[in-house]
């Protein structure tokens, strides 16, 4: 027996009480798109990818001093213990810490901003779906439209996707005091001195390298394609051109990759690269990993006993 | 589409990392380990490759190409997709740390279905080898779709609504994906078979 409490309301009660709240992000994802945009040139794609990753120099930060393994593990298994939250209240606190992390690591504000725009969209899909499709359980609140039974606006699916979105954006916003307050290389000799084989770390760096060289030789072959009249529209010939391009990118970076390797191999490569810097675990790195993962237990405390 | 971070229950979080660490420490295996360095660059590859938009009506979508990977890569497959992910939580795209395990095998297993699908169905003339690769194009989507709704039910009947959502948002980009895959597949023929041999770039 479902015994859900049902309040009908009139049209535009429900665009003033539930869609408003709603609109606030969507424009804010609108806004940041345009902001996006508008720092590519006119007429351009937009830039897809990729500023280089910390800057060696660094910032002072406690982040950029603590030991990138106790770094590593103290935020993974924090990310953890923020994503088995399960009420909006300790969620929302997690975005508080969250914030007060990028301060302290003094993020760059565009980097963040392009990471929350990134899960905008799967996260978007959840706040839009989730309060109509949500089977109605006891106790809940329905708010039905203009008599429209069959689309009821359940109020709980709306706490759970809020509840998501505020886990969701909480470990998005860890990612930049996690990974870039540090040289690449160094958060992969740590990960390597974790246990991780190093064999991966040598491949992220690789990737990551080639990846930028890759994007360029693209934007060169766009513009070739489009100095010869190339224009984008959603049609077949589109799709062709745009296989033979992804055809055209395998092709030469497959060649590039043989190149690579054979200059690696005469370079004297035999599967190693020289380690970046010795780590020092310190008594500080060690209390700071602690009392995080006590600030994230103490998260999981509330979520679960409060009422 | 990714999963992003707290949307899947804690347990299955954690066990699709155990279960993709699996499925990866099998795909390095399956490489010669002295080619692994040359599977970073071709990642790096497919990563630019991902990154076209293709228009669709007023909007874009975004390839995903997981049938092209499998069907170029074979079993290294798994290892690129994953490193691809890592590069992604590092670059300022999608974070997802929680649920990169989830997202590895929403990827990397319709891979290593569309690469054995492709080399045993693949044939010589290119094309039917345009053909095959653009149903492996497809058969990667509708898997990923699958796995995606799968993973997202784990989290109980609320979530059957979202799923239901994600699988028909899959629809048109299974069209796309088939054609892309289909015409790339089709160019590498005609320009660089070699690529298309199992033998290239991968176990023996």
């Amino acid at each position: 027996m479902v015994n859900a409490i049902h309040i009908h309301l009139p049209l535009w009660q429900l665009f003033l009480l539930v869609l408003a709240p709603l609109a606030v992000p969507a424009i804010l994802v609108a806004w940041l798109r345009h902001v996006v945009r508008r720092r590519s040139a006119p007429g351009e794609d937009p830039d897809w990818s990729v500023p280089p990753l910390a800057d060696e120099a660094g910032g002072g930060s406690w982040f950029h001093r603590w030991d990138v393994r106790s770094k590593i593990v103290t935020l993974l298994a924090y990310s953890f213990m923020i994503a088995s939250l399960q009420r909006l209240g300790p969620a929302l606190a997690a975005i508080g810490i969250s914030l007060l992390a990028l301060i302290i690591a003094r993020a760059p504000l565009a980097k963040v901003l392009m990471r929350l725009l990134a899960i905008a969209g799967f996260v978007g899909m959840f706040l839009v779906v989730m309060p109509f499709t949500v089977p109605v359980r006891h106790a809940d609140t329905v708010l039905i439209v203009n008599g429209l039974t069959g689309l009821g606006f359940n109020l709980r699916g709306l706490a759970l996707a809020a509840a998501i979105t505020a886990k969701a954006v909480a470990i998005a916003l860890l990612m930049e005091p996690l990974l870039s307050t540090a040289p690449l290389p160094v958060t992969l000799h740590g990960l390597s001195r974790l246990g991780v084989p190093e064999m991966l770390g040598q491949m992220v760096l690789l990737s990551h390298r080639y990846l930028h060289v890759f994007r360029h030789e693209a934007q060169r072959m766009v513009a070739g394609m489009r100095v010869r009249g190339f224009r984008q529209r959603t049609d077949l010939e589109t799709l062709r051109a745009l296989s033979n391009f992804l055809g055209m990118l395998f092709v030469r970076s497959f060649e590039r990759t043989e190149r690579v390797f054979e200059a690696m191999q005469a370079r004297g490569y035999k599967g190693r690269f020289p380690e970046p810097r010795p780590l020092r675990l310190r008594a500080a790195d060690l209390l700071l990993a602690v009392a995080w993962l006590a600030l994230g237990a103490a998260l999981i405390v509330w979520d679960r006993l409060a009422v | 589409m990714h999963i992003s971070d707290g949307v899947l229950p804690t347990a299955v979080a954690v066990g699709c990392y155990g279960l993709s660490a699996a499925l990866a420490v099998w795909s390095a295996r399956r490489s010669r380990s002295r080619e692994l360095p040359k599977l970073a660059v071709m990642t790096a590859a497919f990563f630019v490759a991902s990154l076209v938009h293709v228009p669709f009506g007023p909007t874009s979508v975004h390839l995903i190409i997981p049938g092209l990977t499998g069907a170029l890569l074979g079993p290294s497959a798994f290892l690129s997709i994953g490193l691809g992910l890592l590069l992604q939580c590092l670059l300022f795209q999608f974070g997802g740390l929680t649920a990169l395990g989830a997202n590895a095998l929403m990827m990397g297993l319709p891979a290593l279905a569309c690469g054995w699908f492709f080399q045993a169905f693949k044939g010589v003339p290119p094309l039917r080898q345009s053909i095959v690769g653009g149903l492996a194009g497809a058969l990667g989507t509708v898997l990923a779709a699958l796995v995606l709704a799968g993973l997202l039910m784990t989290g109980g009947e609320d979530f059957a609504g979202v799923a239901k959502i994600a699988l028909l948002a899959h629809v048109p980009v299974i069209l796309i994906e088939a054609l892309v895959s289909g015409f790339t597949v089709g160019f590498l023929a005609r320009v660089k078979p070699e690529l298309l041999k199992p033998a290239y770039l991968r176990g023996a």
